[in-house]
């Protein structure tokens, strides 16, 4: 693979999506909410054991869960499947480039863009809590940045796994905003359905949660933000007691890793061994 | 320069290349012609290592599918519909020079060769369709490959674009590039190459010089001959005598069928019958006449 090939896709792609009108909207979106969302936590005083970052932290994690999965998974799914559809991939490829190069190139890319626009809200409203003279453990608020990075790093490769499989972008579109809603919407109503209708134990519940995800992103950001894990319910007690509170955020840090490498690895396998041809 | 051995394409069931096999010598140019769906674009898709195939192709003497990164900078590749990031100008012959590793200064030179340097800050989709040909043209020549690989890249031109772009194409070839172009024209064909290869339900079926690519197929050009009335029975007569089989009148004179190669020798026998040619005119074998012929009677 050589490095100057998969910067140069790199620099294209991240130049590209931060010009994108969406991306854009996305952004100013996610940053105004953050603003917003930090008008509000620094409301009051503590609660629920977060206070100043803490707080601002918690809250916008609920911002974080709805919209960066939402903008990784698109972004992700149009990566490859719009250049397939419009017939630049196929140009591409007939010059001196190899679709490894172009894979690697363009997750990193896209992967730049969404981390920039998580890092300007988050900044913008660590900023807002700075200047208010706010209190609260820095480290975990910034543990929740590199958490919601990671997250998008999910997403992106979930994306990139539609992509490589879809001839048309509506197609992955389509696809990337169902798989949004059945993790996200449709994920706590799930392993609470299933927790009823199966009887499930508080360990298989716990297991039922680290396929999801989001839902591995939500328990570890929350066990960054507070030293008082028992507002997780029943089933984070039993992480914590089992795994200790250290152990439990390795463990959902492995877990997000897994997602981000195993949906990428898989994706990158069918795209440039499979050899699916690009007509 | 450009070996193509018993290559085959399918697509499912469907055969787009038929065991073709093809030897391109360097500097020589080759016009790939056919139907649509003859297997021209597919064949030359495999020859950029787009495609899968069964066989072997080799660009001097290198097998593709062991080299491709090294042959793919060796062919410079004009689509028949330039698609490009839409970019500015400048920006997407940067980006293809850092692909190719060529230096900037290869940029101006060429923006100048193709006649866009005053359109270097626009984006790609503000080009016309000649400026995206020539553009295209121009990335294609960004490393000076010695190969250029052009697919139909005419069919979406007019006339004077058209003329324009296959005189930087012929420029090139004279310059000693080996070019093979896939062409629905046989003006095109006769501008630029030096041998005409046909498809056929994606096999290879005729390679010819250009020359001898009607009188192989046994294709008349058609003269429509204007001359006084009162002489075209005489015409007639001479040109049947002398052998010529189709004669016959028309409004204004007479039309007479000849082999390609011998548009002169009606006009030359009439004159020496002292018979007066008002004007003439010739209706050349078109693209469509010579795929018509070659579908009704095979080759």
């Amino acid at each position: 693979m050589d490095t100057k090939n998969v910067i140069l896709i790199m620099k294209k792609e991240a130049g590209e999506s931060l010009k994108n009108r969406w991306f854009i909207l996305y952004t100013l979106c996610f940053s105004a909410l953050a603003l917003l969302v930090l008008l509000f936590s620094t409301m009051g005083g503590d609660i629920a054991g977060f206070s100043g970052f803490g707080r601002t932290a918690a809250s916008i994690i609920n911002l974080v869960l709805l919209f960066v999965p939402l903008i990784a998974i698109i972004t992700g799914g149009v990566s490859i499947s719009q250049e397939r559809e419009n017939g630049t991939l196929p140009y591409l490829l007939s010059h001196p480039i190899n679709k490894n190069e172009i894979f690697v190139g363009k997750f990193l890319g896209i992967l730049i863009a969404i981390w920039s626009s998580i890092l300007l809200g988050f900044g913008l409203a660590g900023l807002g809590v700075a200047l208010r003279g706010g209190q609260g453990e820095i480290t975990g608020y910034l543990l929740t940045v590199l958490l919601s990075a990671l997250l998008a790093a999910c997403f992106l490769s979930i994306g990139f796994l539609v992509s490589v499989y879809s001839g048309k972008a509506s197609k992955a579109i389509g696809i990337s905003v169902f798989l949004w809603l059945l993790f996200i919407i449709l994920g706590d109503l799930g392993i609470m359905g299933t927790t009823v209708a199966m009887d499930l134990g508080i360990k298989q519940v716990f297991v039922l949660a680290l396929l999801n995800p989001a839902e591995v992103f939500k328990i570890a950001s929350v066990l960054v933000l507070s030293p008082r894990f028992e507002i997780l319910g029943p089933v984070g007690v039993y992480a914590v007691r089992t795994f200790g509170q250290q152990g439990v955020f390795y463990l959902l840090f492995s877990i997000m890793l897994l997602w981000v490498l195993v949906p990428f690895g898989y994706a990158y396998f069918v795209f440039t061994r499979f050899k699916k041809e690009e007509k | 320069m450009i070996k193509v051995d018993d290559v085959t394409k399918k697509f499912g069931n469907v055969i787009a290349v038929n065991s073709a096999t093809l030897n391109i010598q360097q500097g020589e140019s080759v016009a790939l012609l056919g139907a649509n769906g003859a297997g021209k674009s597919t064949l030359i898709k495999c020859i950029l290592g787009l495609l899968e195939y069964k066989g072997i192709i080799e660009i001097q003497n290198r097998d593709i599918k062991e080299n491709l990164k090294l042959s793919k900078s060796l062919i410079g590749y004009v689509p028949q519909e330039p698609l490009f990031y839409d970019m500015k100008v400048l920006n997407i012959l940067d980006f293809f020079a850092s692909i190719r590793g060529v230096d900037k200064n290869r940029v101006n030179i060429l923006l100048e060769l193709v006649g866009l340097e005053d359109h270097k800050s626009k984006l790609a989709s503000e080009l016309s369709g000649g400026m995206r040909q020539r553009l295209s043209f121009a990335i294609g020549l960004l490393s000076d490959p010695p190969v250029l690989i052009l697919d139909e890249p005419t069919s979406n031109l007019d006339a004077n674009a058209r003329g324009d772009f296959l005189n930087l194409v012929k420029a090139h070839k004279d310059q000693g590039k080996t070019v093979l172009f896939s062409s629905h024209r046989l003006d095109e064909v006769n501008h630029i190459a030096d041998r005409v290869v046909f498809m056929k339900s994606g096999k290879v079926i005729i390679d010819e010089k250009p020359e001898n690519l009607a009188t192989s197929l046994g294709i008349k050009v058609k003269i429509n001959l204007r001359i006084p009335q009162v002489h075209i029975s005489d015409a007639v007569s001479i040109l049947k005598k002398e052998g010529f089989e189709t004669v016959s009148r028309n409004g204004s004179g007479i039309y007479v069928e000849v082999d390609e190669g011998q548009r002169a020798i009606p006009l030359e026998k009439l004159i020496q019958g002292q018979i007066p040619i008002e004007d003439f005119t010739l209706e050349e074998s078109s693209m469509e006449t010579v795929i018509n012929h070659i579908e009704a009677n095979g080759y």
